[in-house]
């Protein structure tokens, strides 16, 4: 079952579009990372999958088929905005109570026990509460619906980093108990690597890169020789971003198989996540997405062709 | 995909109960019904006791004989003292809707709007569209019936005035005080707040745009509409013979071949006048005098009688606008794009 799909989902405000022409099947059971530069289209994607935002175009699903923003989806998926937007002046307890009354799914002992455990006081205002507690409140919140999907965008954003490991630790722990599918929004990639295993790149509201983690990081490597035999490479191999420091050159290439040929004077190593995401983000044009995607051959672009993992 | 088997954990496919939805309304607006109670029972505790004492000044002053003496003239100026009192505390009443509408209707929409709580309340299991008629179909609901209780309570405060002949009950600061207007006035200005707070989507400029358009929709029934309700009776002459209290809408001169005369050309006739009409307390005697000199004052008037017909004509639109209003806001709030 695919958690999300959308097809030429598009979305404009006044003139400009936030996202378009997205198409995309984000398979359950899986922690999606959704990344890209400010701007890039996040947000309104993720608000569209969760039906605060109607496309302009396009449609977008949830869950296996459920049009988003219908009665079911909302049932079973828990969204936790940006900001993690509470009712601040309520009690914890209460802000328990309101999202209780709200939804028909509801665990009531499981919200209590968990705020107990992180220390969170229930009688204490929600705007009295810490960033990192408030960010876990509404993480709380949204994971005592039970979820089969669980929404976050940008949860790290306001977090120190101590907050941050504590939030995402939180997470985890659903995904492994609850076998909840998480997708989330960020831009800090270090957080992400360690728990993602599933990569979207959005840039100037497109898809860019769409796949597991695992076969993306081993569908691309990165060459590093000579830089004056650079220009000749690129003609040959699927670059998707260079750069050249002094006399040597790093080539961030595509690879069909594991065995494709080094050149003689090259070397090879494996990327690491954070690196295939910057060199995706310095290249707009190029596109690493499951099925044929043409794309823009610039200078040091990246080629058309049947780009990344299927 | 998660298994549902924790006892604790409610729910299935029915919809979220109304009754839920309702506690949630009340907790997330006790302050503010709190706040309407509070200025609505303090007003009516003091509308209570004045009501009281007004009844024992009649009562007092209908036994008093002679009622040429001193001390029975005393009691009538204190009656009167009590007759000016209430006409300014009605002065007052007016703004009681409107401050409904402002502090109650316009924050509604616009506060979930305006700090973000929307992407929280619009994503629950219950949907932006339940959660969004729920709250405003009980909030109407509750501040129009509190509406229509106090202005039962203003008519019986008021009554021995109008038993007294002293005021008529067309009257426009009293017509809007009494009968179903003032319940639906107070509607009309929560509609407009809502729908001014999901429209603006800031607090507010909300709140001044549902200030600036009730106080316009008042001005506009009280000054032109509310006379058309019905074509108002016409009367002319020395004796027209309608009661002093109906509601007079306009008044005009023929001259002696019917056509219209101003204002100017009647000063200029009375010029004329020997100073025994000039001076006569009794307007009657100034008509009679211009009559025989074939010009005629023209009344357009709309009787007491009709007090009922225009309570449930103005009533039956504002409702009608109300329930256009919200469900505009309604509609607002299920296309608006986050």
């Amino acid at each position: 079952m695919n958690a999300i799909e959308t097809s030429g989902l598009g979305k404009r405000f006044r003139r400009a579009w936030a996202l378009r022409d997205c198409t995309l099947a984000i398979p359950g059971g899986h922690v999606v990372a959704l990344v890209g530069p400010n701007g890039a289209g996040k947000t309104t994607l993720l608000h569209m999958a969760v039906g605060l935002t109607t496309p302009t175009a396009g449609a977008v699903t949830v869950l296996g088929g459920d049009p988003a923003g219908s009665p079911d989806a909302l049932n079973r998926i828990a969204f936790v905005a940006q900001d993690a937007p509470l009712y601040k002046n309520l009690p914890a307890a209460d802000m328990l109570h309101l999202a209780r009354n709200l939804n028909r799914r509801w665990d009531q002992r499981y919200a209590e026990t968990r705020l107990t455990d992180l220390g969170i006081p229930l009688k204490r205002k929600v705007g009295k509460l810490s960033g990192g507690q408030q960010a876990q409140l509404a993480l709380t919140v949204a994971l005592a619906r039970r979820p089969d999907l669980l929404v976050l965008d940008e949860p790290l954003a306001m977090l120190d980093p101590l907050a941050r490991h504590d939030f995402m630790a939180s997470v985890m722990e659903a995904v492994a108990e609850e076998g909840v599918s998480v997708i989330l929004s960020s831009h800090v990639l270090a957080e992400l690597e360690r728990v993602a295993d599933y990569l979207i790149v959005l840039s100037h509201g497109k898809v860019q890169v769409a796949g597991e983690v695992e076969n993306l990081l081993a569908g691309h490597r990165v060459l590093t020789g000579p830089a004056s035999e650079t220009d000749d490479h690129m003609q040959r191999m699927s670059v998707v971003n260079c750069r050249r420091a002094g006399a040597q050159s790093h080539l961030l290439v595509r690879t069909t198989t594991a065995a494709d040929p080094v050149p003689p004077g090259w070397e090879a190593h494996d990327v690491g996540l954070e690196e295939l995401v910057l060199a995706y983000l310095r290249q707009p044009g190029a596109a690493a997405l499951p099925g044929p995607v043409a794309v823009h051959a610039g200078p040091s672009a990246g080629r058309p062709g049947y780009g990344g993992p299927a | 995909m998660t298994a549902l088997t924790a006892p604790a954990v409610r729910g299935g496919r029915r919809p979220v109960p109304w009754t839920r939805l309702a506690w949630v309304t009340w907790r997330q607006h006790r302050f503010m019904l709190a706040g309407v109670a509070a200025l609505l029972g303090g007003l009516s505790l003091y509308l209570l006791i004045m009501g009281l004492k007004i009844r024992s000044a009649y009562a007092s002053l209908a036994a008093c004989h002679p009622a040429t003496s001193a001390g029975c003239q005393m009691l009538a100026s204190l009656n009167a003292g009590y007759h000016s009192t209430a006409q300014t505390f009605t002065g007052l009443l007016q703004v009681v809707p409107v401050l409904v509408g402002v502090f109650a209707g316009a924050p509604l929409l616009a506060r979930e709007l305006e700090t973000g709580t929307f992407r929280f309340a619009w994503t629950q299991g219950c949907g932006r569209l339940r959660w969004t008629i729920t709250m405003l179909a009980l909030l109407a609901a509750a501040l129009t019936a509190a509406a229509w209780a106090f202005s039962v309570l203003f008519s019986w405060y008021y009554h021995p005035f109008f038993a007294q002949g002293l005021d008529g009950v067309l009257a426009p600061q009293l017509f809007d005080l009494r009968g179903v207007a003032y319940a639906a006035w107070t509607l009309a200005a929560f509609a407009i707040g809502a729908l001014a707070g999901a429209a603006i989507k800031r607090t507010v400029p909300a709140m001044a745009a549902s200030l600036a358009t009730w106080a316009g929709l008042d001005l506009a029934t009280v000054l032109f509409l509310r006379k058309h309700y019905e074509a108002p009776l016409i009367a002319h002459g020395a004796n027209p013979g309608f009661s002093i209290n109906s509601w007079v809408v306009s008044q005009w001169f023929t001259g002696p071949a019917g056509q219209p005369a101003s204002q100017a050309t009647i000063r200029t006739v009375m010029q004329h006048a020997p100073a025994s009409v000039q001076n006569a307390q009794d307007p009657g005697v100034a008509l009679a005098w211009l009559g025989q000199r074939h010009y005629t004052q023209w009344w357009a008037y709309q009787p007491q009688s009709r007090f009922w017909l225009f309570q449930f004509i103005e009533g039956g639109w504002l409702l009608a606008l109300s329930l256009v209003l919200l469900t505009a806001t309604i509609w607002l709030v299920r296309r608006r794009a986050a």
